[in-house]
């Protein structure tokens, strides 16, 4: 290379044919970009949408995201009525907030220039403060790019021909993978908590289950449910409705990861071993129940604990009351009752079988030498369906043929039956009757979406077989000549929308139609007994409308009889609720008696 | 596995020079571990018999519970194509270890590093004390019990104004009337 | 020549002509270096230390804060030592997509390169234009990821968001207008006089201690020796294009920026041929709920080529939903520091800077 290489030095100059060109920069502030649609700005957040989960102030990196309280968002249940507020000087928009955000309400937007001399402004609430930003959303997460967990892990289950020739259970329960893989999709918020009965500690739960901790997740689960194994089956979840996994997903399978939890624990001695209870000495106080159902035994066995002496009262052979006898086996097994109960009595709860209050025992006995009275009695006696010929044989009220069935009895339900109702109660009728080679059909009033029965019960039902006949509501009892059953009329209806309420059906002249059937199953509810209460009581304790009234400790109107469960009118009729109620009545048990 | 001819081979000739334990992690990746005191011995048979003449990296694993510290060379063969991961533990109390920056320059710079944020000392080890930290007179900040947030809530300015941050999990419990247990306060939400 | 006394002199820490803050201390006599002694520690904000107190998701809105220059190598590197660990697999469509990401990566960051190469050697000009036209590649990566420079968008198990076809449309066009500016671009540096003066003979790595040394990436390839992650560890879909990987002899300043002007083809190549051999399907491998994840116990070491050289994580599991060590070797570590002393004494001062940005010194990388 000589001294004076002249290509080197002229070369460059080719860089002058440049100058001719249009630059590839804009004139600012008379020209701007828009921001790509994809583009990571500022925060928005739809406060409508938004549950208040604070999913993303837990995910948040920075530490940017609080959940505060505005005041002005109504509280209802499912939402925490707190929202995010957003440290801007913290937050690096990696947007991992809007990937974990259940509802999809939080995005980023396009704008992306904030200056401000207070640092203190760096502190707002998206949505409140940018209002505006609401059509400039860029960065938004769907179904599927948010890396929230929304497919629920099937529950494998026996198949619909294979269920209908016994009474095996359906539910075959999670493996344990499958439940860690369950639990992992928890989000741990706590929106569930406040809408079921009795407050259950389900985010702590299901976290112990999905980090392999499930004698943990049963010890939190006894904390305030003594049983477990039946909520973990028959429950009612109204947890579930308000996941916040729902909103975009399936929600989490709260009840199904109970039973896992409650299945690593098949002997009463394994659930002493891992629920450890702790009994406390003798309070030399004595507490009478009548009615061994979920209420009764839930306030025998947390007042048990407390030192109390308890002793339950009960009609009919075994315990367990309506999980007993009005739901069948295939959902809820014997055995899975009877360990529950005998571990009950293992922490010295006393249950007196066979003893009808107020005929092998009277009422004024029990409420004399207790301290305290607990009444949890259910419902028993049937609703009548309203329709003429009612009366003939071969028409049996649901509870009825349940409990004669769970009794080990017998009932001919003959080739075709008819269910008439749409609650569980129906569903459980119409599919025992299935079991028994019956061809049945569901005959509701309103939509199948009315059904107040479970979605899963009622798809079970159409699995096995049952048929369903929405809006059709019956009108009468056809007779044989015998004054048997030998059909059912009914209309059809159409639904007409009504102010404030769910739609009403109304028949449809000219459209009735006849079900031929030999059996007639009514399920269209149930009210309580209460012959075997004496008048002097029964005037103390205030009764109205058929339930018994009681204040939140689950106090009537004798302050020393305690009552719960679907006799009592607070709350759902579900056994969840009945749970509550026994849980609710032990602390006003323990007020009228200790003064705690 | 038959397939991996070339990481068996390379174990083995291992095994056979040193009293060390090692396995075939999978293709293109061997593990040995082995005493502190080998662990110079077998790099340099390593490097110079086996063409391992690369240090790709070192690191270093505070393993607290066992109260030990894990050193991790990892070299490799361009030749080969294998990642030799040579692996050693040593007491975490008064913690050090053969300086090996004669075997490998650059090991120098992994070391210093490894002495500031772990504490181990290289004795003869030549280099500024500090790395990446000036005038740090706390525990060395990489060890497991060194605790940043505390560190950082301590020294640094807090800026007031996010006192009214609420938790939801607490928010839900106290609107329904009902307590965590606590027992059961360790599965709650992470804060 | 006037024999001078010796002197100590502080270059930085400011930016000497490199991306991050960082000081040589410096022996001189005239204008020759005699020793060179590298102070670091401007730029350690204990990244290392705050991944371990996050979940494994969250690790990623720091690890692309390793290198500003490179942040998605880190991100790829770091996603496939959890994929390790996690037995995850990676859908073909999503390790194509993060093979175009990377390549994109590479180019924008040898644009950076250009820009400081040319700058420290006086050629400002260039500087400018490959500034300027690197926003078109961070226009794609806008679109694509909703960031500019720090995308987060290569994570364990996929990648973020999927690719549209309008998307790729743009990123060829963009190919096109490249190739042709490169073009440009080597007729004021690779046929400028001042530069060829600046680079040939200066800053020589040798080449029988340039392995031993640590040295990766185009210094070592500028040594003859062929040796590129890509090639040597195939990664993602690496083995299924074609590709060179191109060497230069000497070992100085002028090898290695060959090399680099090679490899800027190369990866417009491999874009064009991974956009045309992307398959449909999945681009992500959804991971459970990020604050639950739990990733076996384990200990795994992932490798990637960044424009720098190869970058290495060691990645440790406890079997937690936090990762107990993670920790992050880059082409800077030994560039930076070992190799940097070494090869500055007899060099003159103004030419550090110019050494440092060729052998592709970036001190957060040093120090995370």
């Amino acid at each position: 290379m000589s001294f004076i290489d002249l290509k080197g030095i002229l070369q460059p100059l080719g860089a002058l044919k440049q100058l001719g060109k249009k630059p590839h920069t804009i004139q600012f502030p008379a020209e701007s970009i828009e921001a790509s649609d994809n583009y990571r700005g500022l925060h928005f957040n739809d406060l409508d949408d938004c549950i208040g989960c604070g999913n993303c102030s837990t995910i948040c990196p920075n530490e940017a995201i609080d959940m505060i309280d505005l005041l002005n968002i109504k509280e209802k249940k499912g939402d925490s009525s707190l929202r995010p507020r957003i440290d801007n000087g913290r937050c690096c928009w990696c947007a991992l907030c809007v990937d974990v955000c259940p509802t999809g309400s939080l995005s980023l937007t396009k704008d992306y220039i904030f200056v401000t001399e207070d640092p203190n402004d760096f502190l707002w609430t998206p949505g409140i403060d940018n209002k505006d930003a609401a059509d400039k959303i860029s960065y938004t997460s769907d179904v599927s790019t948010s890396i929230s967990m929304y497919d629920r892990v099937p529950m494998r289950e026996l198949e619909g021909k294979e269920r209908v020739k016994s009474f095996a259970e359906v539910v075959l329960g999670y493996s344990e993978e499958e439940a860690r893989a369950e639990a992992q999709r928890c989000i741990s918020c706590g929106l569930c908590v406040e809408v079921c009965p009795e407050n259950m500690h389900i985010p702590e739960y299901i976290n112990a289950i999905a980090q392999a901790k499930d004698k943990d997740a049963l010890r939190i689960i006894y904390d305030n449910n003594p049983l477990p194994e039946m909520c973990g089956k028959v429950c009612t979840r109204l947890c579930e409705d308000v996941c916040a996994m729902q909103v975009r997903g399936d929600a989490v399978a709260i009840r199904w990861l109970k039973r896992y939890a409650t299945e690593t624990a098949p002997t009463v001695e394994l659930i002493k071993e891992i629920v450890d209870p702790q009994i406390e000495e003798p309070n030399g106080f004595s507490v009478g129940i009548v009615g061994a159902g979920p209420a009764g035994l839930t306030a025998a066995y947390y007042l048990a604990l407390k030192g109390y002496d308890v002793t339950i009262y009960e009609a009919q052979a075994h315990a367990g009351g309506m999980i007993m006898y009005g739901i069948p086996k295939y959902r809820f097994p014997l055995e899975s009752i009877d360990k529950q109960i005998q571990y009950m009595e293992s922490i010295g709860v006393k249950i007196k079988y066979n003893t009808k209050v107020g005929k092998d025992i009277s009422f004024k006995e029990i409420y004399n030498n207790n301290d305290a009275v607990f009444v949890g009695i259910g419902l028993q006696i049937p609703w009548n369906i309203g329709i003429k010929n009612e009366d003939s044989p071969g028409v049996i009220p649901a509870i009825d043929y349940l409990t004669i069935i769970n009794s080990d009895g017998k009932f001919d339900v003959g080739k075709k039956v008819a269910v008439i109702g749409g609650g569980n109660v129906a569903i459980d009728g119409a599919r025992v009757a299935a079991r028994y080679g019956a061809d049945v059909t569901i005959l509701y009033r309103r939509r199948v979406e009315d059904m107040p029965a479970d979605w899963e019960e009622i798809e079970g039902a159409e699995h096995e077989g049952v048929k369903i006949v929405p809006q059709a509501i019956p009108t009468k009892i056809i007779r044989n000549k015998e004054g048997k059953v030998k059909g059912v009329e009914y209309v059809m209806a159409k639904m007409v929308a009504q102010d404030g309420g769910r739609p009403r059906p109304v028949a449809i002249e000219g459209s009735e139609t006849i079900y031929e059937c030999d059996t007639v199953i009514g399920a269209i509810g149930q009210q309580a007994d209460f012959d075997w209460l004496p008048e002097n009581y029964k005037e103390k304790v205030i009764i109205e409308r058929g339930k018994i009234q009681v204040n939140n400790l689950r106090q009537t109107g004798d302050n020393k009889i305690f009552a719960g469960g679907d006799a009592v009118k607070f709350g759902n009729s579900d056994a969840i609720s009945a749970i509550a109620d026994g849980f609710n009545a032990v602390k006003g048990i323990d007020k009228l008696l200790l003064n705690k | 596995m038959t397939e991996l001819i070339k990481e068996q081979h390379l174990l083995d000739s291992l095994t056979s020079a040193f009293k060390i334990k090692g396995r075939v992690i999978r293709d293109r990746r061997v593990e040995v571990f082995a005493d502190k005191k080998m662990v110079s011995g077998i790099l340099l048979f390593a490097k110079k018999q086996l063409g391992f003449i690369h240090l790709a990296h070192m690191t270093c694993i505070d393993w607290i519970d066992e109260n030990k510290f894990e050193l991790i060379y990892t070299i490799w063969s361009p030749i080969e194509k294998i990642h030799l991961f040579v692996k050693t533990k040593i007491e975490r109390e008064n913690p050090e270890m053969e300086n090996i920056d004669s075997i490998w320059d650059q090991a120098n710079t992994y070391e210093r590093e490894i002495r500031e944020m772990f504490g181990i000392q290289f004795p003869g080890l030549i280099g500024e004390q500090d790395f990446a930290l000036e005038d740090w007179d706390e525990m060395p900040p990489m060890r497991k019990d060194f605790d940043t947030k505390k560190y950082a809530l301590e020294t640094y300015y807090q800026r007031p104004g996010r006192e009214d941050a609420k938790d939801v999990r607490e928010t839900i419990s106290e609107r329904s009337g009902t307590k965590v247990p606590d027992f059961a306060k360790k599965y709650s939400r992470e804060k | 020549m006037i024999r001078e006394k010796e002197t100590t002199l502080y270059l930085g820490p400011q930016h000497p002509g490199i991306t991050g803050n960082m000081m040589v201390k410096l022996k001189v006599q005239g204008d020759t270096v005699v020793k060179a002694t590298t102070h670091v520690g401007y730029l350690h904000r204990a990244f290392e230390k705050l991944i371990e107190q996050r979940n494994w998701l969250n690790a990623f809105t720091l690890l692309c804060r390793f290198c500003v220059p490179e942040p998605d190598p880190m991100e790829l590197t770091y996603a496939r030592a959890v994929e390790e660990l996690d037995n995850r697999e990676v859908p073909e469509r999503a390790q194509y997509i993060r093979v175009i990401v990377m390549e994109l990566a590479r180019l924008q960051s040898f644009m950076l390169w250009y820009a400081g190469q040319a700058g420290s050697a006086g050629l400002y000009t260039l500087g400018q234009w490959s500034v300027g036209d690197r926003n078109y590649i961070l226009d794609l990566f806008e679109e694509l990821t909703g960031g500019r420079i720090y995308h987060m968008y290569i994570w364990p198990g996929g990648v973020r968001r999927d690719v549209t076809d309008t998307w790729k449309d743009k990123v060829l066009k963009t190919m096109d207008y490249l190739e042709k500016r490169q073009d440009d671009y080597n007729q004021l540096m690779f046929d400028n006089t001042i530069f060829q003066k600046r680079a040939k003979g200066v800053g020589i790595v040798p080449k029988d201690k340039a392995i031993e040394w640590g040295v990766v990436g185009p210094p070592l390839r500028g040594v003859g020796i062929k040796s590129d992650v890509r090639i040597d560890e195939p990664y993602e879909v690496y083995d299924k294009l074609d590709f060179e990987v191109p060497t230069a002899e000497g070992g100085d300043i002028w090898a290695r920026a060959l090399v680099r002007k090679e490899e800027f083809r190369q990866s417009i190549s491999i874009i064009r041929q991974a956009i045309e051999k992307m398959p449909k399907g999945d681009y992500y491998n959804k991971v459970p709920n990020p604050m639950k994840w739990v990733v076996p116990e384990g200990q795994a070491w992932a490798k990637t080529e960044s424009v720098r050289g190869e970058i290495g994580f060691y990645v440790v599991s406890n079997g937690t939903n936090k990762p107990y060590r993670v920790h992050a070797k880059g082409a800077a570590y030994t560039h930076g520091v070992t190799v940097l002393e070494k090869i500055l004494p007899g060099q003159n001062i103004a030419d550090i800077s110019f050494i440092m940005n060729s052998l592709g010194v970036c001190p957060p990388e040093i120090e995370r």
